[in-house]
Parts: C-alpha cells; structure tokens; sequence
C-alpha cells in the first residue's frame, strides 16, 4: 500500500502538449478515479504512472520515492488494460502466475498465491483453460487476478469495463469495489463514464483537455462543481443549463433570459447586470401545482423508466430535463409550472464558467 | 432445377480441375516412371513399364554410379546447408522483426526499407559481387558460403514478412509483460516468440526450402564434389554425352521428397488463430 503523488506533471507528444502541469496526491488506501471526456489526458497520465509513457517534466512518486527514471517493472504497480491484455498462449494459472514467475519465486509460493486470487474471484473452475475459451467477464476477472497475486503498492485500471456489456458491466463495478474493499490497495482507475466515477470512488478528478477542472468526493462534485464543465459533466441527466443576467430588485434577486422568464437565485456574489449562466440539476426542480408561483412550462417527451419519469419540458426558448419521482399522469402539451429551490441553484460565469459564489 | 444447376456447377469445375492435376501430375508420373523402368525401358513410351524395377533406387543408394560416388554426402550436404539457412534466417528475422516492431528501435523503419530495397536487385545480378566476397573471406568451396550467401537473399523477405506479423500482436500485452516485470529478453522468449509461432514456421520452412532448392550459387561458390549439393550434382548429370536418365531421374525424385515431407509436417502449424482471446476484437 503506498501514497501517490503527481507535482507539476506535463506531457508532451513533440510540440502537442497534453497534459499541462498536474499536481495532487492520492492518499494511502484511496480509491481515486480519473475522469473526464475522450482526448482529456487521462489515460496518459495513468501510463506516466505506470512507466509506459516518459514524463515530460514534473515528477511522479510512489510512497514518497520518485520514479520518473524507474522501470515500470521496479515500481510494483499493477495494471488492468482495457483490453484485458492476457497471455494468448497461456493458461489462466500461467497467466496470473507470470509476474510471479519473472520474479523467480517458489513453486509453491506461486501456487498458494494463484490459488488464493483464484478463490478470490471465483475463478477456481478455469485455472486451466485458456484466455479464448473465457467469456468476457471472466476474461476481465483474469486480468485483476493477475494484478492481486502480486500484492501490489498501487492498482491501475485503465477503462476496464469498456468493453462489456451493460449488465455485466454493473456486477463488475460492485466486484471491483468490492475487492479494494477487501484489499484496500491503494487504486487509481480511469474511465470516462461519470457514473463508474461517481459510483466508485473514494475521490474523483476531473479532468479536461489535459488539465484538472476539480478534486472531490462524489457528492462534493455533485454539490459543489467548480465550474460549468464539472457541473454539466457530473450527474445523469445533466444539469440544465440557461443563460441570462443577474438581476437584483429591493433584496431579492433573479436570473433574467432574453426569452423573459424570471428564475429564482438566492443572494449571490453576482453584481447586479452581470451575464451568468443559471443552472439547475433535474431533479431539482420541482413540478408544482396549477396556481403555485414558479416557472412556466409545456411538456415535450415522457420518458417513463419506472421508478423515475424524465421530462423534456419548454421553458421560454429552452428545453430543459425535469426528472419526477414516481409516474406522472402527464402527456406532451400539458402545461407546467416548476418551483425551484434558489438554493439548489448553481450561478456561473458567463465568460469564465467558474462558480460564482454566493 | 437445384440439383441440376449442382451437377452443371460440378461438371464445370470438373473440366477445369481435371486438365490441371494432369498438367501438374504428369511430370511428377514421368518422374516416377523412370524411376522404375530399366535404362532399355524408360524411352519405350509406356504408360507403366513392363518389369517395374527398384534397381535404380539401390544404384543410387548404394552410390554404384560415377554420377553417385558421392550421393549420400552431397544429400547431407544439401540438408546441413538447408537446416542452417533455416535457423540462421528465422534468428535474424525474428530478432529484427522484434526489435523493429515491438522495441519500436530508433532506425527500425530505415532498416525495413533497406530490406525492401534488395528485393529490386535480382539474386542472379549479386552472384558474381558474392563469389569475390566470398573469395576475399577466403571462405569459396565450404558450406558457409552458401550458408551465408543463401541467408543474405532470404533475410529481407524473412524480416518483412515477420515484421508485419508482429505489428498484428496486442501493443498491450508487451506493456503488461513489462509491468509483470518481463525484461526485453524475456518478452522476447516468452510471449513473442510463442504468439508468432506460425509465421516463423512459415517463414523458417522458405528459407529452408529456398536453400533446398538453390542451384546457381551452389554451381558457384562450391565446386569439389565432395561440398557440392545435390542439386548441382543433378546438374553433372547433364555433361556426359549419354546420360543416365534413369538414374537422374530416381536421385531427382529422392531430391523432391524431403520438401513435401516438410510441407507435410509443418501444415498444421501454419494455421493462424493463436492469438484469439488476447484483447477484445
């Protein structure tokens, strides 16, 4: 188990940088998952940790030692690739034994220790047969024994639930949440789907064209995003999002859209005529009775999913995601009215994207 | 109507499969016919001589001919020089192909190119450059010149065709051996070579055969008849005013066998598929 710690990484592919100066720490035991939209520098950052890929300037250290100049193979780290990466031509046991293997260890030692990460998966009943007769999900579970035999300082996962279906996907993610519970190896795992991220993390780092937009536990991202990218990124559906200016009449205050609609904010940081983006989560807003002071709105699409319903509601010249707890009786056509609860409300700048403080 | 668009189906490929195995086959039978036919009986014109005979095979074998004196040597000759062209390409090829395509070495692409470039100079227009080499290494009328000449010609394909080979294996599972701790070497030994098995099975039985079959610059670089091989001893055959054909033709066919043989052997291992189950596809 080991902390780790980024300082003023970069990355450069020759004159194309990518990552540009990344600096945090993940703490000994942590479950930290990177994430963000393809093309964010992720993946690379992940590969610089892991010594695939050379570091262009800052350092990089593992348990306070600094492995820029380190073999991937002397930094005892374990990775999962996204496409499993497993020996073709050897049997599950060979190929979760072969770190092991490399490393000379005894026979039995091997054993022991394969068998013990075969206990641990449920992979008993394949230790002999070969990569291509497993399905998927085995082969994923394969690619994590041959990381735990090891018993290694840090765990990296690089997208390993891309490539299964939805279903299995799911069982996966509680299997390897499951298993760092179990081990609580410090873990650092890449995705891009903010729902893994938010599922499983201790902490989350989102990232964006090679950057960190923000470092924070599931729920403070959700509360709290930093910025418009953060807030629209995290959470499914997205956050709805207008533009308008602030307003401030007699102590209170409202967001005003060309289209006319006033929207409620709580007392805000805003100075009065400053162009801001409004934004609201779905499930924040709120349908209200007929005659109730709100936001008005027409109904467009009804998607019922059963515990849920989504609505895709017109407000004024936007089409905003309302989602409903329990069914709703209404049709498209039907007119609404929302009540928002200002402090709910995330306030943004319109040139910059950063959070406005209130 | 199905069925008898089959038999017109069949019946086409027919008219077309049959003149081929006979134009194939036919040199092959006469080949074989001589073989078992008297010196009297091989010119006679008969589908299937009258007194079938293995004489000219104990001739051969128990090197009764001026031609023969020295069969069972220039055989071994041939094999030892076939055998060593074989393992000497595939190390070369497979070593560059690795470093080229899975090292990623700096140059590697200079080098295929150069490799690619040979192939525009005719093996027969190097005969002449190779034998002086040849000369100046001092090494004329021993088998490494031909070893050596004969790898020459059979590296750059050898290595292109492998290099292309390995630029199909999973980036991935060279990045995972190197953090399961496998050093280049071991790469190399242990997860490369086992997952391009087919192609070097492929590759080591043309530079065998290739080697087998070379005529010109074993006519050139090797001339005592004790070092020469079997083919340039078929060849003598020819510079007597009444050759044996009998006899030529029954070492010609011993001289054919070991390649079908190899054929045979390696089929199987020159099916693809061993990478399946690495990555998702």
């Amino acid at each position: 188990m080991a902390s780790v710690s980024f300082n003023g990484v970069e990355k450069a592919f020759g004159a194309t940088k990518v990552i540009h100066g990344i600096s945090f720490d993940i703490r000994d035991g942590e479950f930290m998952v990177l994430v963000g939209p393809s093309g964010c520098g992720k993946s690379t950052l992940l590969r610089m940790l892991a010594g695939l890929e050379e570091i262009t300037s800052g350092t990089i250290a593992i348990d306070g030692r600094i492995v820029n100049d380190v073999d991937s193979k002397d930094r005892d780290i374990a990775m999962v690739f996204q496409s499993y990466a497993l020996y073709p031509h050897m049997s599950v046991r060979d190929n979760m034994g072969f770190s092991l293997r490399l490393r000379r260890a005894d026979k039995r030692e091997i054993e022991t220790r394969v068998a013990r990460a075969a206990q641990i998966l449920n992979l008993e009943p394949y230790l002999d047969r070969y990569p291509r007769e497993l399905s998927g999900g085995q082969r994923q579970r394969v690619a994590m024994g041959r990381a735990i035999v090891r018993d290694p300082k840090v765990f990296l996962f690089d997208e390993p639930l891309s490539n299964l279906d939805a279903k299995l996907r799911v069982q996966m993610r509680s299997e390897i949440k499951a298993l760092h519970q179990r081990l609580r190896t410090t873990t650092v795992y890449v995705t891009h789907d903010q729902i893994e991220a938010m599922t499983m993390a201790d902490r989350i780092v989102v990232m964006h064209d090679g950057v960190i937009e923000q470092i924070g536990t599931p729920l403070e991202l959700y509360d709290h995003p930093d910025n418009l990218f953060v807030a629209q990124f995290i959470g499914s559906p997205a956050m709805n999002v207008v533009q308008g200016t602030l307003r401030r009449t007699n102590g209170t205050a409202h967001v005003l859209t060309p289209d006319g609609i006033q929207w409620p904010v709580a007392s805000s940081g805003a100075a009065d005529g400053q162009p801001v983006t409004y934004g609201v989560r779905p499930d924040h807003l709120e349908l209200a009775g007929s005659g109730e002071r709100g936001v008005p709105g027409e109904i467009v699409v009804v998607e019922p999913t059963g515990s849920e319903t989504e609505l895709v509601v017109k407000v004024g010249a936007a089409q905003l995601v309302v989602e409903a707890h329990g069914r709703a009786t209404l049709r498209p056509g039907d007119k609404v009215t929302f009540a928002v609860n200002p402090a709910n409300v995330h306030l943004f700048d319109q040139k910059s994207g950063q959070r406005l403080t209130a | 109507m199905a069925t008898r668009r089959r038999i017109v189906t069949e019946a086409k490929l027919l008219l077309i499969g049959i003149p081929v195995t006979i134009w194939t086959l036919l040199p092959i039978y006469h080949l074989f016919l001589f073989s078992i036919s008297s010196k009297d009986e091989a010119f006679a014109g008969k589908l299937w001589p009258d007194h079938p005979t293995l004489r000219n095979f104990s001739i051969v074998f128990h090197e009764q001919h001026y031609f023969l004196n020295h069969f069972w040597r220039q055989f071994g000759n041939s094999l030892v020089i076939a055998c060593a062209v074989g393992v000497l390409t595939l190390a070369i090829a497979a070593f560059a192909a690795f470093a080229i395509s899975r090292l990623r070495t700096r140059g590697g692409r200079f080098i295929l190119n150069c490799a690619l470039f040979t192939y525009f100079i005719p093996a027969a227009f190097l005969a002449v450059p190779m034998y002086k080499a040849m000369g100046g290494y001092g090494l004329l009328n021993t088998q490494w010149a031909l070893i050596l000449a004969m790898v020459t010609i059979a590296a750059p394909y050898a290595i292109w065709v492998l290099k292309q080979a390995s630029d199909k294996l999973p980036y991935e599972l060279d990045e995972a051996a190197r953090i399961d701790g496998a050093s280049p070497l071991q790469l190399f030994r242990l997860v490369y070579l086992p997952l391009m098995a087919p192609s070097l099975v492929a590759v080591g039985t043309y530079a065998l055969l290739l080697a087998w079959n070379e005529y010109l610059y074993a006519f050139l670089l090797l001339s005592r008849d004790e070092d020469i091989t079997l083919p340039v001893a078929l060849g003598h055959f020819l510079s007597a005013d009444d050759s044996p054909w009998e006899l030529l033709m029954t070492t010609g066919l011993i001289y054919a066998l070991p390649p079908a043989a190899i054929y045979y052997a390696f089929k199987r291992y020159m099916v693809a598929g061993l990478t399946s189950g690495a990555v998702k596809s």
